[in-house]
């Protein structure tokens, strides 16, 4: 990976993925960086945002160079006149971006959407429906000593999690043996780490779910094929105090997802009556698990709401949401505009080059060209340090700026 | 700013001796002040009451903990919705409202600061981040220590004792943080909960691994609260939280912290009698007589009301007995070296024996106790029930004949079982109201310029109609000033305004870090160069109040 850092820089957080690994020591390595420990979806986020850095213009107006002012005039200009705006994206948006946006987005009386915008709809959130059993990565780490990736492949998307989650080089630290257990059929890097492998097709997750939650409750499962594995597993589990679940969008993305979600959380809940099991949800990004919990303090809703009517209201549609709400004009803060179909008017206010928009600023992005707050896939709040001199705004200043011109 | 003259209250200022006085108050660049020029503006409160904006030390508005209430109950605030104005932002209110909201909120019914009770220090960001989004109220955090692997460690090494090495580190804990005080959940106990789902019958059990007691927590970081001279004495949520037969611990927590300045938090929760595993009964009056005889130790109280509420806690083992109760709603999270949490929306029935008794012991604590500076009100927002219900409350301890026809309509069995059918005729005075909503709690909290209206006080201060009906009466201030400015007039907001963070300082040797930086390397998952919030972002603006110590 070919990148221009110039200097060493050591220790700092490393925003690749939703990990936020801040023991990170960069170094120049030719026209490349290198990452201590290890990671290279690291180096390539780094070097991705220093190019970026280096190469792309401040703002574009239909695809021609522009200047911020024009283009923030222009982005207001649009967001003032839009029936139905959109924010979305957020994936590598800091608190602070956060802050700003749903600030904006009430002024505007816009939809705010966390998640994705194409796609199935994976139903009602299933967390709401009866919570969920959950920790930070040191509780996993030191206590559990049974870790069940579900549908997950962390070896390639959060290359350093089971590290993080002691199954490297300080593996056993504490407690002795460790059981690392995959549930995938597919043929994944972290399957080749696990100790065991639980295989059958996703669409019988819920059924594999269910008949371990029917098998911890005593009772009898149907006749199944899974039932030996499904037994296994859960003798395993019943042999530790501790033990925890990693799951993500394998198991929740899509139709019916969280019904599934809805399936292991109350697996989890039934096994924590006699031991401590807990659950760690993988974020497509960085920014989203943040993005969430500023949306929830600020609005009181996680994921996806619209403030058309004047205050929050929780958004179920079925359908993508983009067409289902005829939104016109859309606001990407750090995030994919692709996404979005073509009769949407698009503004992107983002650190990575974007084409197909109207009005597009580059940001600094958060933790090379500027410091900022994200939130850890558990929840916990960093700091990411500006490691690289750079003059392009924040995202919040110009969330902030557009607030002040469409309030004037 | 303004100058302002509020002429001719009733003014309740019991910090300062004036009960009822007629005068007038004055007030200028945000303070209170001997006088004003003719020019000032007048606000004409004759007819009216006059008292410090109120102090909340006790409840829970911000945090991980918190949000993760509001993401359990989307439906319960689906109703409750605030709609943006031009002045105001929109959200959502319910038992657990949105940030805003709950600025909002609280200063409509006369608070003007807010303690956060129990903030994970790990999410100390995030818990600043809130504040900063929670407007019109000053507002400080309390930290979690009473489960901290680290300070195990340091208790361990010092014997229990209190060693420079340990109170350096709790004064380096606060710095590192924005935390105002120190808080101790269920000491000892949240640990062997998160190692085994273990718990304490005793505070001499060892919490395993760690060589220590919850009687050695208590001694010694209370003690070096103590020695620190914080503001605010170290804020105990004491072990076996809601247990039958709990009233014996928190008398041995008491009696392990006598001498020294200590404050208990929602002491309700903590006052049964009766058989483990059995049905609880009152011994309100005996932990009351111990804090009698023990001015050094403060409570709030912890009031349940009747309706719903949302238990959020550090002490993650109630709420899994909560989430058996109730087969509803729970979540738990566990917070590496730290801290536990768990969450569990809870219905409290006046016809249910448990409630009900809960419901007359924290009103027994009120009526009973001889010195209302010692014992000071709160819900614990929004475990016993919303901060919205404390006009509600004030009722029942200001109208006899209305708590009376509440208590007819609670469990007879369980109302037998308190001091309250034994002709409990109190009826709390404006003036003692003044004193468990402000001028105590402000004192407590050792915020000199807060809960009293004395010259140089800030200029927070709420104006009421004099009504029969002392909950209408407190629902709904005629006008509220917050740091000398008009924020609330005829239950409208006038002004949007951030508010303070209200941080402490007590004096350390920095070399604590060479002690901490490989305990942490050990057991976080955090680098110790990284844990510190040092985002002048998050931190400012501050109020800082240093240690006497």
């Amino acid at each position: 990976m070919r990148c221009s850092l110039v200097t060493e820089l050591a220790p700092v957080t490393c925003a690749g993925c939703g990990i936020l690994c801040d023991d990170v020591t960069v170094q120049r390595a030719g026209d490349g960086v290198r990452l201590q420990p290890p990671c290279s979806l690291g180096e390539e986020w780094f070097c991705e945002r220093v190019r970026w850095a280096a190469n792309a213009p401040a703002a574009m107006i239909h695809g021609q160079p522009a200047n911020i002012e024009a283009a923030l005039t222009r982005a207001a200009e649009l967001l003032r006149g839009a029936r139905r705006p959109l924010l979305h994206g957020f994936d590598g948006a800091t608190v602070e971006d956060t802050r700003a946006a749903v600030a904006l987005a009430d002024r505007l009386g816009a939809l705010v959407v966390t998640g994705g915008v194409r796609g199935a709809w994976p139903g009602a959130p299933a967390v709401p429906l009866r919570g969920a059993s959950t920790a930070t990565l040191g509780e996993i780490r030191d206590r559990s000593r049974l870790v069940v990736i579900w549908r997950e492949d962390p070896a390639t998307t959060h290359p350093r999690l089971l590290d993080r989650l002691g199954f490297g080089a300080r593996a056993g630290r504490r407690h002795g043996q460790r059981t690392l257990a995959v549930v995938d059929d597919r043929d994944t890097a972290t399957a080749r780490r696990a100790d065991l492998q639980l295989s059958w097709a996703r669409e019988r997750d819920l059924e594999a779910l269910s008949a371990l939650h029917v098998l911890q409750r005593g009772l009898a499962l149907p006749a199944s094929e899974l039932e030996a594995e499904l037994g296994g597993l859960l003798e395993r589990i019943h042999a530790v105090p501790h033990a925890a679940f990693v799951h993500g969008p394998g198991l929740g993305d899509g139709a019916g997802g969280q019904r599934r979600v809805l399936a292991l959380h109350e697996l989890v809940r039934a096994l924590c009556l006699d031991r401590h099991v807990v659950t760690l949800a993988l974020p497509t990004a960085a920014g989203i698990t943040g993005a969430r919990d500023v949306l929830t303090w600020q609005t009181g809703y996680a994921q996806n709401i619209d403030l058309a009517s004047g205050h929050p209201e929780l958004v179920t549609a079925t359908g993508p949401l983009a067409t289902s709400e005829g939104v016109d004009v859309s606001l990407c803060i750090e995030g994919a505009v692709s996404e979005l179909p073509d009769g949407v008017t698009k503004i992107a206010l983002c650190s990575r080059p974007v084409g197909g928009v109207e009005v597009s600023i580059r940001t600094a992005a958060a933790g090379v060209e500027a410091a900022g707050t994200l939130h850890r896939l558990d929840g916990v709040p960093l700091t990411l340090q500006a490691t690289l001199p750079g003059d392009a705004p924040k995202a919040a200043a110009l969330l902030s700026r557009l607030l002040a011109e469409i309030g004037s | 700013m303004t100058a302002l003259r509020i002429r001719g209250g009733q003014v309740h200022d019991p910090a300062n001796n004036v009960d009822g006085e007629v005068r007038d108050v004055c007030v200028q660049d945000g303070q209170v002040v001997a006088e004003v020029g003719p020019n000032a503006r007048q606000i004409d409160a004759s007819g009216m009451v006059v008292m410090p904006g109120g102090v909340d030390i006790h409840a829970h508005i911000a945090g991980p903990k918190v949000n993760a209430a509001r993401k359990l109950s989307p439906d319960e605030r689906r109703d409750d919705p605030l709609d943006r104005t031009e002045l105001l932002r929109s959200g959502t209110g319910g038992l657990v409202p949105s940030t805003f909201a709950t600025g909002y909120r609280y200063s409509l019914l006369g608070y003007t600061t807010v303690v956060e009770a129990a903030a994970p220090p790990l999410a100390a960001r995030h818990v600043l981040s809130e504040l900063r989004d929670t407007p019109m109220i000053d507002k400080a955090f309390l930290i979690l220590m009473g489960n901290n692997q680290v300070l195990f460690e340091l208790i361990r090494e010092s014997g229990g004792a209190v060693s420079p090495r340990l109170r350096d580190a709790v004064a380096w804990w606060l710095e590192a943080t924005g935390g105002y005080g120190v808080k101790l959940v269920n000491p000892g106990g949240v640990e062997l909960w998160k190692q085994s789902n273990g718990h304490i019958d005793s505070l001499d059990d060892e919490v395993a691994g760690f060589g220590v007691t919850p009687r050695q927590v208590l001694e010694a970081i209370g003690g070096a609260v103590h020695e620190l001279g914080l503001p605010h004495p170290v804020h105990v949520h004491a072990n076996n939280l809601g247990l039958a037969g709990n009233a014996d611990t928190t008398l041995d927590t008491m009696r392990t912290l006598a001498g020294r300045q200590a404050h208990f938090a929602h002491l309700q929760f903590h006052s049964y009698g009766g058989k483990p595993g059995g049905q609880p009964r009152s011994r309100a009056p005996e932990l009351l007589e111990f804090l009698n005889r023990h001015p050094e130790i403060t409570a709030d109280v912890g009031q349940v009301m009747f309706g719903p509420a949302v238990t959020t806690t550090a002490d993650a083992q109630v709420s899994a007995r909560l989430r058996d109760l109730t087969n509803g709603k729970w979540i738990n999270h566990d917070t590496e070296v730290e801290t536990g949490c768990g969450i569990v929306p809870y219905t409290y029935k006046a016809g249910n024996y448990v409630h009900a008794l809960q419901w007359g012991i924290g009103l027994e604590l009120f009526l009973l106790g001889q010195d209302p500076w010692q014992v000071m009100l709160s819900t614990d927002h929004p475990n016993g029930g919303s901060f919205l219900s404390y006009p509600k409350l004030i009722r029942l301890l200001m109208d006899r004949a209305y708590r009376e026809d509440q208590m007819g309509r609670a469990n007879q069995r369980a109302i037998r079982h308190t001091a309250l059918p034994d002709g409990l005729d109190r009826e709390y005075t404006l003036n003692e109201i003044a004193i468990i909503t402000r001028a105590a709690p402000a004192r407590r909290l050792g915020l000199r310029d807060k809960g009293h209206l004395g010259i140089g006080a800030d200029a927070d201060v709420t104006i009421y109609h004099d009504r029969a009906d002392r909950e209408e009466m407190f629902a709904t201030p005629r006008y509220v000033i917050k740091g000398g400015e008009l924020a609330v007039e005829d239950g409208d907001l006038r002004r949007a305004d951030d508010g303070l963070l209200l941080s402490s300082h007590a004096a350390f040797d920095p070399d604590v870090s060479r002690v901490l930086a490989p305990l942490f390397e050990e057991r976080y998952t955090v680098a110790f160069e990284h844990y510190p919030v040092r985002d002048p972002v998050l931190r400012e603006p501050a109020r800082v109040v240093e240690a006497a110590g």
